[in-house]
């Protein structure tokens, strides 16, 4: 199989899979008990039965969920319309996308230094094997790999505005909401310290130990005992044989990472403040906001997926082998 | 709705100490106007003044008209004008009225605003808008949900001049400042044009232009923060205080932490856990006042012949059994453990703070705790334990549901608690979290239920909190959650409304707290104190100490000061 069909074939079922999902995305929300209605209107209990049925019908809630609002829902999908958040009474595009910006940021900085950190100590570990060095960060990154990220992230934050003056959380200071991020990304950038060292340290292990095994794992195959015979020196062998092989793991694991935190650091997110799309998450869940639900889900899921495919991709320069499977 | 703490209070002023400023038969009463200090002058030039206050809690709406959680009263109440409002000594002082007088038989009231009155945008505000406002709750109950019944027993509302406003009742209303003062002067061109329910349900009213001390700056829904400016042309003297900022804090720990820190001037409501620890913060006071709040055990008294057939368990219909769980229960370790000794037992659903004791019924002794006659209780009224400790008699066992609002944390242990000792004299009941809409559909009007631990926020006057145990208000939509039905209660309701003379009311709704008391509709479990605290070396003169005290008053930000 050449790679373009090879190819072909992962985008066929990635758009399965995102039908699959979108599927249950919509049906999903819809079991969840409670009454949306309730959620739009406030609790206002006092509102009569008519007015009720009013809002029922001007959210399209009047109809049957199958199919009559399921298709409504694919047809305004299918024309980019996420439609109007309940609870927010603002398009769901909109909300999506000043989330995500936020999210993205602090995302992209955090898993940035985490990969780096990650394979750097992991690559070191590995190749000082049983040295103080690698017990060392070994113990580290198991520890931090096990602190729950809550409770790290009040630590952080504890310790970060109690002796380093940094702030306890949002994204900007209150009189700086609103204003372009050129002209506060100091601001923006000490609001993002301790979030973005949090994400890094919390994600740091798992890529440090997958990373290290994989090295490991390489260094004992015999094709590097053959370089080594060649006389290639140590850091000839690490960066031309085993360097590759060892990343293969890791993409999988950077792919698959990707996907899920456009879901935003949830936990993270809450801790500081941080107005991101896991926090939106949560809100939308709270209010039964189908609409927002929707949107953000379908974002995950388009990530989730669209990554693995980035993966799959890479995979195919990585590794010749994939090809032919 | 059943109303949980600090969540949807339906209102949130302060206590009253006298409901009807004037006496019965006084045809006019010179108001009580300023009991209140004016705000001193204007801050030296320099740094604008800002004060940053912490919460947990944002307002769910910027719309009045279904508003329903206390941080949004906390925002009507800065920016909003009433034509009186409640003074921290729980005297009703005039707010927009200058004045006002009543006529002998109590109908016809008159109210004079001051002058120079203009809304944030620069426009006189005038009697006819006040008028307007006043009417436009009134006519549209379904949309002002949270409002019309504060105009219940209004005939007329007019204008009478630019000056003067005129109200006339149906029949003689005892808390009539208590009422007005929970109606805005709306904005009429925001509000006129809303012509159904429906539009004026989806209003957002984010620009909120209002006529009080404080004008809306901004409000950033995305990162929960509020912006207040000091209305420098406001009617009573420019506050303090330049600006106030409301920052919503996600995360409890991030919220202490700020406050110690410096990053906010003040927390609304401290959360339970940390008190003690903010407690000792440097250049922090932190300070626990009574509240009108309770939570409740409420007990499925649902008449068999209710439109939807109740499904409670049947014994809950036997008094023997309802004294029995309300004598298992140990109030005093619920206050204890759960909220860290920060309240009191109590048992009335008009709380002790309420008006500062006057309408608390203080003659009652509680049950007190004691298993033992519980048992004893249970044993003489015939329920035989079985073989796996349940008791039962007629073949009804003493197994029942023990639900609660999935929200709170507090009532998740509440539940364990209770649970367990109502285990030790033979009853099982199963806890259970459930979604707080859920429990409002199970509830309201149904009865599908056996036990539910809930609570209610109060208002300054207990005519809100006595009015849930109405027979009508048994109804989908209604206030009633209970299904307490007894026809001498509603006539005692209707009793106090009436009743000019403030001695009479107290002796009339003591008598409706005893029998509810001994027909046990609601076991109510205690009063929680709400937890305020502030850094002293940037702000002072709070007026804590107030009997009407609360930290986001309109009154004590109007004149918090900063320290030099």
């Amino acid at each position: 199989m050449n790679r373009r069909d090879y190819l072909l074939r992962k985008v066929v079922i990635a758009l399965i899979t995102l039908a699959v999902v979108v599927t249950l995305d919509f049906l999903l929300f819809r079991v969840l008990p409670g009454d949306p209605v309730r959620a739009v209107i406030g609790r206002n209990v006092r509102i009569s039965k008519e007015s009720q049925d009013a809002l029922r019908a001007q959210f399209g809630l009047d109809k049957p969920v199958f199919p009559d609002q399921f298709f409504a829902t694919l047809g305004q999908w299918a024309k980019g319309n996420l439609g109007i958040s309940w609870s927010l009474r603002r398009p769901v595009s909109d909300i999506l996308t000043t989330k995500l910006g936020n999210t993205l940021l602090l995302v992209t900085l955090g898993q940035t230094f985490s990969i780096a950190l990650g394979i750097a100590l992991g690559l070191f570990a590995g190749w000082k094997r049983k040295t103080a060095v690698d017990v060392g960060s070994l113990t580290f990154s198991l520890v931090t790999w096990a602190i729950p990220t809550f409770w790290l992230g009040i630590i952080l934050l504890a310790a970060g505005s109690t002796w380093l003056g940094l702030p306890t959380g949002g994204t900007v200071q209150p009189e700086n909401i609103g204003k372009p991020l050129w002209e506060v990304w100091p601001d923006v950038a000490v609001h993002l310290v301790l979030p973005t060292l949090t994400f890094t340290v919390v994600y740091l292990g798992e890529y440090m130990l997958i990373m290290r095994s994989s090295v490991l794992e390489v260094l004992s195959e015999d094709y590097i005992l053959t370089a080594k015979a060649k006389g290639l020196s140590h850091w000839q062998v690490l960066r031309r044989h085993a360097l590759k092989n060892a990343m293969l793991p890791i993409v999988t694991l950077v792919a698959l990472n990707l996907g899920f935190t456009v879901a935003g650091a949830i936990y993270i997110e809450t801790v500081f403040s941080y107005d991101g799309l896991g926090k939106l998450f949560q809100e939308a869940l709270d209010k039964q906001d189908f609409p927002l639900l929707q949107g953000a889900f379908l974002l995950l899921a388009v990530a989730v997926i669209g990554a693995n495919l980035l993966a799959d991709i890479i995979y195919t320069y990585l590794d010749p082998r994939v090809k032919a499977t | 709705m059943s109303t949980k703490r600090h969540w949807y209070l339906p209102v949130l002023l302060t206590l009253t100490i006298m409901v009807s400023a004037c006496g019965s038969g006084s045809a006019t009463t010179a108001a009580p106007v300023a009991t209140q200090p004016a705000a001193t002058t204007a801050p030296a030039s320099g740094e604008p003044v800002v004060m940053k206050i912490g919460s947990q809690f944002p307002p769910d709406t910027l719309n009045p008209a279904y508003a329903f959680l206390a941080a949004s009263y906390t925002i009507f109440d800065l920016v909003y004008s009433s034509l009186v409002k409640e003074g921290l000594d729980g005297q009703y002082y005039g707010d927009l009225a200058a004045s006002w007088s009543h006529s002998d038989d109590n109908l016809t009231w008159t109210f004079t605003l001051k002058d120079n009155i203009k809304y944030h945008n620069g426009t006189p505000l005038t009697a006819e808008d006040v008028a307007w406002s006043i009417n436009e709750i009134h006519n549209d109950p379904e949309g002002w949900a949270t409002l019309v019944n504060y105009t219940n027993g209004f005939k007329e509302i007019t204008a009478l001049d630019d000056k003067t406003v005129q109200i006339t009742l149906d029949y003689p209303i005892s808390n009539m400042e208590y009422r007005v003062s929970f109606l805005y002067a709306l904005w009429r061109a925001d509000f006129e044009p809303l012509d159904t329910t429906e539009a004026l349900q989806n209003f957002t009213n984010d620009q909120l232009i209002g006529s009080g001390a404080f004008s809306l700056k901004t409000w950033e829904k995305d990162q929960n923060v509020l912006i207040l400016d000091a209305d420098p042309d406001f009617y009573d003297g420019r506050p303090v205080v330049d600006q106030l900022i409301f920052q919503t804090f996600d995360n409890s720990d991030a919220l202490v932490q700020a406050l110690k820190v410096g990053d906010i001037d003040v927390i609304n409501l401290v959360p339970n856990s940390a008190f003690e620890t903010v407690k000792t913060f440097d250049n922090v006071v932190a300070v626990n006042l009574p509240s009108r709040s309770f939570d409740e055990l409420i007990v499925n008294s649902v008449r068999d012949d209710n439109d939807t057939a109740p499904t409670g368990n049947p014994a809950l219909k036997d008094p023997q059994v309802k004294l029995a769980i309300a004598q298992a229960i140990n109030k005093q370790d619920l206050v204890d453990i759960v909220f860290q000794g920060l309240g009191k037992p109590g048992w009335s659903i008009v709380a002790p703070a309420l008006g500062g004791g006057f309408w608390h019924n203080s003659n009652v002794q509680d049950v007190q705790f004691d298993p033992a006659k519980a048992n004893q209780i249970l044993d003489d009224a015939g329920y035989a334990k079985g073989a796996d400790g349940i008791r039962e008699k007629d073949g009804v066992r003493l197994e029942m549901r023990l639900q609660y609002d999935a929200t709170s944390s507090e009532y998740a242990r509440d539940a364990d608690l209770i649970s367990n000792w109502l285990k030790d004299i033979g009853i099982k009941a199963s806890p259970e979290a459930v979604d707080a809409d859920t429990l409002i559909a199970a509830t309201t009007g149904v009865g599908d239920y056996d036990l539910v631990i809930w609570g209610w926020g109060g208002d300054p006057d207990p005519d809100f909190i006595l009015s849930i145990m109405l027979c009508d208000q048994f109804v989908v939509g209604g206030w009633s959650d209970s299904g307490y039905c007894n026809s001498d209660y509603d006539q005692l309701y209707l009793d106090q409304q009436k009743s000019g003379d403030p001695a009479d009311r107290q002796q009339i709704i003591w008598k409706m707290q005893e029998m509810l008391f001994k027909d046990n509709p609601y076991i109510v479990l205690y009063n929680y104190d709400d937890l305020y605290a502030y850094r002293s070396d940037r702000f002072t003169n709070f007026q804590l100490d107030q009997p009407n005290a609360n930290i986001t008053d309109a009154l004590v930000l109007q004149h918090a000061e900063p320290v030099k």
